[in-house]
């Protein structure tokens, strides 16, 4: 664990004593969502099924049966209009949380998300702030062609005023989820349709992750591989065949990309000499390359090769299932990334 | 107060005007709103309107003249001011006006002139960057032939290691020097210092060999971490190696130093004048360095299949180095030790201090000790053991001398006595031995006059 | 739901002023309305005069001609009732009792300015007013305005049972008419019941294009709400009494039966779009034409009729609001610039993590791993 942790609120997921159980990643989005509603009053969730149809992907199944459709609310398909009338609603301090169905379709909510919700604070001098949650699927789903593949952290992590989320397993789901609904800024809750249905063993008792803390999920002093959401996984898979090759891998997953943990990186990074980022979003202008960069100035008289990237190729996501796992980030372009990096190539 | 107007800004891009016909003379009144020019700006011809009721006082831009934003183009006298008064006297007050349309120009040149300065500046030093950063694939030829790729962590770990980073093959790609190609050659410098010097004659030196930066008990806690200094690195390697293969046992013993003091101290007295000041360890050094005479397995090594028993006798006298120095530990050597004369021991150890201390010893200095003495005496330690200098078969630890009650003839009594430890090399010394040492060195030190002798 | 209730208007377009009205209000009512009326006037003037001495920044777009909407508008309504617009805005600022200096301060990018000069012209925010801002982008405010509406009647309903029953106002112009959100946003308040107006001041031009050359239906922006089952008004927006009278009406029936409705507010703007707008879309008699209808003017006559006020009192308080905005000029140019520090403030409201102020790491390097939280809202710290 990166810090030692003495609040009973903020606490990590392995920190918890007492039982645990497996459950998917959607249950823990829904408990996380419930938990906060059954807290707080303020707190409710819109979107398109959210309510009668119980989530397009189930996230909320059940939920409108305990809450009721004040809180639970069914929109129509007009993500400029909700997500605008969300944010409205949070200036006026309700908190409330937008699915988006996928991420792919908050592009039309362009304008609301990313020009109301994140600079009302600053714009009205700091009367106005905008305590919102915006979540659903991000990154390719599966085959599911161009326009509705979008890992938008590529475009939204520009702007400055959001905190951005990408949780990889179901614990931290649950915990940074809670931590976004409390928080009083506007958060960007980045899941996956292709983690939804992985099972994690998820405390029974409260917890909260505070923003910001990576965790480090391998140790390793060869080469340190940062990466966050879905391709946390492909990156410890990968560290496992490098080990057998003598390659010792430190996988840092960091769980918020703004705010974003550096010192946890750069520390790594001075250990190993060597670094390899892995970002699902174009590389051009990207977390990725801003990781790299920052990792560039604070490491530069540590670094034994230039940081290595991996990222999704520079063409729109294709269709064909053999096409779209080459173009995404995936074991063996991790492997080749580590050992370029490593000299071992 | 008149107003004075001033050419507007019309559009958010607008630097200068023109005034393209007045609508108004002097001496007409105007209203606010009224349109009173029009005024010719970078996009289009505007109407300007006057904010406040009065009587244009006085026009002071002719049509068809650019003026920058902001130059009074014209005075409104207001209710109750005499628009003639107001044009006497504004004219004068305003008079440069219309002439310092040059002003503003003229303020703004020395900031025209400071900007392409700063600007040429700053893409000279980008080139110089990427010059110097020249991407993979890109290949960059500088005029002194081609240049040397060394990766940043490589050139910051041979600087540490004071290796030249010309003398490195680089194994990486295009040649580039990268970590590994440093760390062998911190292994080969480290292989060829402990060929050529003959082996342990001071703690800083390396044997190699021996893995010192691995840190199985380092604990997951706040802190910061601490680089070893080469003599550190050297400290640890052999320091292992000595307590990790030689079976170290310790015997200790106390002196009576009563008589030694006060010896000492009229010594001291007489020898004032010509600068001698002899101390306690300058005693020891002789009594130890005596006591080879009938001791000869303290003055030895383990060689593996046999002793040997060294004829010269170098007594080692281990010396910290202070925090500014870098810290550590050294051990200068008193060499012929059994020939010297005390003020010969005091010279010598003093001159090995001193110069341990501000330039630092020449292997000369640290080399061929055959047995050592390591004194916390002046820091008040009373017992302490200390671990063999290899390889060497013993290694002497000196407490301080201390007033404490003695029993002499049966009678309690305050009297000076110090500790003394021996740690031995079991395959070369067992324990009675090691008394029988430690009562030789008794007497000299009870009866210091031998040592003089 | 009332998706089925008969639209209908609550007035007809009104001719003049209606005497008829007036003896409903007391005096002192109306010489308030006349003096907010004078003030935003003078500020209009003197904003246009201070962007030409390149004292306020940016865009600046005035509201003079359009001044009884605002002043209208904000007086049919109660003062807890949340009020956004657009970017032409300081009107509505002033009508809903910001200060003249607050105002300017910010016009002028002061540290006294609403927003602390961060905001400007087009970001008049006063929370204590309930203005939930002026809004920058043509349209933006129409889901905002709907989501302070959704938010009043969730207190009523989920969290505070049915005390308040707030209406929204939501000022939109008539270019804003043609955007998607704008449509979204109608469908989303008669779906869930909301109780927001959205109050299109229609000055006949969306920049320079007339709205006969953007816009459909025209004649009739009510029809843009119809499909939506919006209840509707045509108002004339430069006839003050008849702003009130009907705006009035109007939000109270909102209020009732906590349900959306668009008003085409008939009115005109005598002025360009923006500063740098020449107006050469349209001819000087067509702007004579409705400066002789001028609000100011006509509200006056009436005042004058019906001896509230007479030729010395209005000259009083013409002269007491050219003081007031002469003096928020004065406070505005010595008031101080904001500190080079408030450029990282107000990012975030919990700059919690190991980051203060924004996203952007401030890396101290070292192998330090303390790291601090700040407490907010029951958040502990952890280290």
């Amino acid at each position: 664990m990166t810090a030692v942790l003495h609040n009973p609120v903020f606490r990590e997921p392995e920190s918890m004593s007492g039982a645990t159980r497996e459950i998917e990643f959607r249950d823990a989005l829904r408990e996380a969502m419930s938990e906060e509603m059954r807290r707080d009053k303020r707190v409710f969730l819109l979107g398109e099924e959210v309510a009668q149809y119980d989530g397009a992907y189930k996230v909320s199944k059940g939920m409108l049966a305990e809450f009721g459709a004040r809180r639970i609310v069914d929109t129509p398909i007009s993500e400029s209009g909700f997500a605008g009338m969300a944010i409205g609603a949070a200036s006026m301090g309700l908190r409330p949380i937008v699915e988006f169905m996928s991420w792919s379709f908050s592009l039309v909510a362009a304008d609301p998300i990313l020009n109301n919700a994140p600079k009302m604070l600053y714009m009205s001098g700091g009367q106005l702030g905008c305590p919102i949650v915006f979540r659903g699927n991000d990154g390719a789903g599966g085959q599911l062609g161009s326009t509705h593949s979008w890992a938008v952290e590529g475009l939204f992590s520009n702007v400055p005023g959001v905190k951005i989320v990408i949780p990889s397993c179901p614990a931290d789901a649950k915990g940074l989820l809670k931590t976004a609904i409390r928080d009083d800024d506007p958060v960007f809750f980045l899941e996956s349709e292709r983690l939804l249905s992985i099972k994690g063993h998820v405390p029974e008792g409260e917890y909260l992750i505070p923003f910001g803390h990576a965790a480090i999920r391998r140790a390793g002093k060869d080469c340190t591989i940062t990466a966050w959401g879905r391709p946390v996984a492909f990156a410890l898979e990968a560290a496992e065949i490098l080990a057998k090759e003598g390659i010792d891998c430190e996988v840092i997953d960091l769980r918020t990309i703004r705010p974003l943990d550096l010192p946890t990186v750069v520390q790594s990074v001075r250990k190993t000499s060597c670094a390899v980022v892995v970002d699902q979003s174009w590389s051009f202008a990207s977390p990725g390359s801003e990781l790299a960069a920052q990792i560039h100035k604070h490491c530069f008289d540590d670094l034994d090769n230039f940081v290595h990237r991996v990222h999704s190729d520079d063409v729109p996501t294709p269709y064909s299932s053999k096409l779209e796992q080459e173009y995404l980030p995936n074991v063996r372009k991790i492997c080749e990334a580590v050992r370029s990096a490593t000299y071992r190539a | 107060m008149p107003i004075e107007i001033t050419m507007p800004r019309l559009s958010d891009t607008m630097e200068a005007g023109t005034v393209i016909k007045w609508n108004v003379k002097e001496g007409d009144s105007v209203k606010s709103g009224s349109v009173v020019a029009e005024i010719e700006t970078d996009k289009a011809t505007m109407e300007m309107q006057c904010f406040d009721d009065g009587r244009m006082a006085a026009i002071l831009v002719e049509p068809g003249r650019q003026v920058k934003v902001g130059t009074p183009i014209a005075l409104v006298a207001l209710e109750g001011e005499d628009a003639a008064r107001v044009k006497a006297s504004g004219v004068r007050s305003s008079a440069p006006a219309p002439v310092n349309a040059a002003a503003p120009v003229a303020a703004a040149a020395p900031v025209a002139a400071v900007a392409p300065a700063v600007a040429a500046a700053k893409p000279a030093i980008i080139v110089q960057t990427e010059t110097r950063h020249g991407m993979e694939g890109f290949p960059v030829e500088s005029d002194d032939g081609p240049r040397m790729r060394v990766s940043p962590v490589a050139r910051r770990m041979a600087q540490e290691h004071g290796i030249s980073i010309d003398a490195v093959a680089g194994t990486g790609p295009a040649g580039r020097i990268i970590k590994r190609d440093v760390e062998q050659a911190i292994e080969n410098k480290l292989a060829a210092k402990s060929a050529s010097i003959a082996p342990a004659q001071a703690l800083a030196v390396s044997t190699g060999g021996v893995q010192t930066n691995s840190s199985p008990l380092a604990l997951a806690l706040p802190g910061r971490n601490v680089a070893l200094s080469g003599m550190r690195q050297t400290i640890a390697r052999r320091l292992v190696e000595s307590k990790s293969t030689i079976p170290h046992y310790q015997v200790t013993m106390k002196f009576d130093m009563d008589r030694l003091i006060d010896l000492r101290g009229s010594y001291n007295e007489k020898l004032k004048s010509s600068g001698v000041k002899l101390s306690v360890n300058d005693f020891l050094v002789r009594a130890c360095a005596l006591a080879m005479a009938e001791h000869p397995y303290f003055n030895a090594s383990f060689a593996g299949d046999h002793v040997r028993l060294h004829e010269v006798v170098n007594i080692g006298v281990a010396i910290s180095l202070p925090e500014e120095k870098g810290g550590g530990l050294v051990v200068g050597v008193i060499k012929d030790a059994d020939h010297k004369s005390l003020r010969q021991i005091s010279a010598d150890t003093k001159n090995l201090a001193e110069k341990a201390r501000t330039k630092g010893l020449s292997v000369q200095d640290m080399s061929d000790a055959t047995f050592t003495i390591s004194n916390l005496g002046m820091f008040g330690v009373e017992h302490f053991t200390a671990i063999i200098n290899p390889p060497n078969s013993a290694i002497l630890a000196c407490g301080a001398a201390v007033q404490q009650p003695v029993v002499r003839g049966g009678q309690l009594v305050v009297g000076t006595q110090m500790q003394a430890t021996l740690s031995l090399d079991h395959r070369v010394i067992d324990g009675a031995m090691a008394a029988q040492y430690l009562a030789s060195l008794k007497e000299f030190i009870e009866e210091p006059e031998t040592l003089v002798v | 739901m009332t998706h089925s209730m008969a639209p209908t208007n609550t007035s007809s377009p009104t001719q003049t002023g209606g005497p008829r009205r007036l003896p409903s209000l007391p005096p002192a009512t109306l010489v308030k309305w006349l003096r907010e009326l004078h003030l935003i006037r003078e500020f209009e003037v003197r904003c246009m005069q201070s962007y030409q001495e390149k004292k306020i920044g940016g865009f600046c777009h005035v509201y003079i001609g359009q001044e009884a909407i605002a002043v209208g508008c904000t007086a049919a309504v109660r003062p807890e009732d949340p009020i956004v617009t657009a970017y032409r805005d300081h009107g509505h600022a002033l009508a809903r009792g910001m200060t003249a200096r607050a105002c300017m301060a910010e016009m002028f990018g002061k540290i006294d300015g609403c927003a602390k000069g961060k905001g400007g012209s087009m970001h008049m925010f006063d929370r204590p007013n309930n203005l939930y801002g002026g809004h920058g982008i043509v349209g933006a405010q129409t889901p905002l305005g709907t989501g302070l509406a959704f938010a009043t009647k969730y207190e009523d309903e989920v969290l505070n049972d049915g005390k308040n029953r707030r209406v929204t106002l939501c000022f939109l112009g008539d270019g804003a008419v043609n955007q998607g959100a704008f449509y979204e946003t109608m469908n989303l308040a008669g779906l869930f019941d909301i109780p927001v107006i959205f109050i299109v001041e229609n000055n006949g031009y969306s920049m320079g294009t007339a709205i006969n050359r953007g816009t459909t239906m025209s004649h009739d922006l009510c029809i843009k709400g119809r499909a939506h089952g919006l209840k509707e008004a045509t108002i004339d927006g430069m006839d003050l009494l008849a702003v009130y009278h009907d705006m009035h009406a109007l939000a109270e029936w909102c209020r009732e039966h906590s349900r959306p409705a668009i008003v085409d507010m008939k009115c005109y703007r005598y002025k360009g779009h923006s500063m740098s707008d020449p107006r050469k879309y349209r001819t000087r008699e067509e702007e004579e034409r409705h400066e002789a209808n001028d609000p100011i003017g006509k509200f006056e006559r009436v005042l004058l009729d019906h001896g509230v006020v007479n030729e010395g009192s209005i000259k009083e308080i013409m002269t007491s609001c050219r003081e007031e905005v002469r003096d928020a000029v004065q406070f505005s140019n010595e008031n101080a610039e904001p500190p080079m520090s408030d450029l990282y403030t107000d990012v975030f409201v919990e700059p919690w993590g190991r980051f203060p102020g924004s996203s952007q790491p401030t890396f101290t390097g070292g192998a330090d791993n303390v790291c601090t939280f700040r407490a907010t809202d029951g958040k502990e710290g952890l280290v």
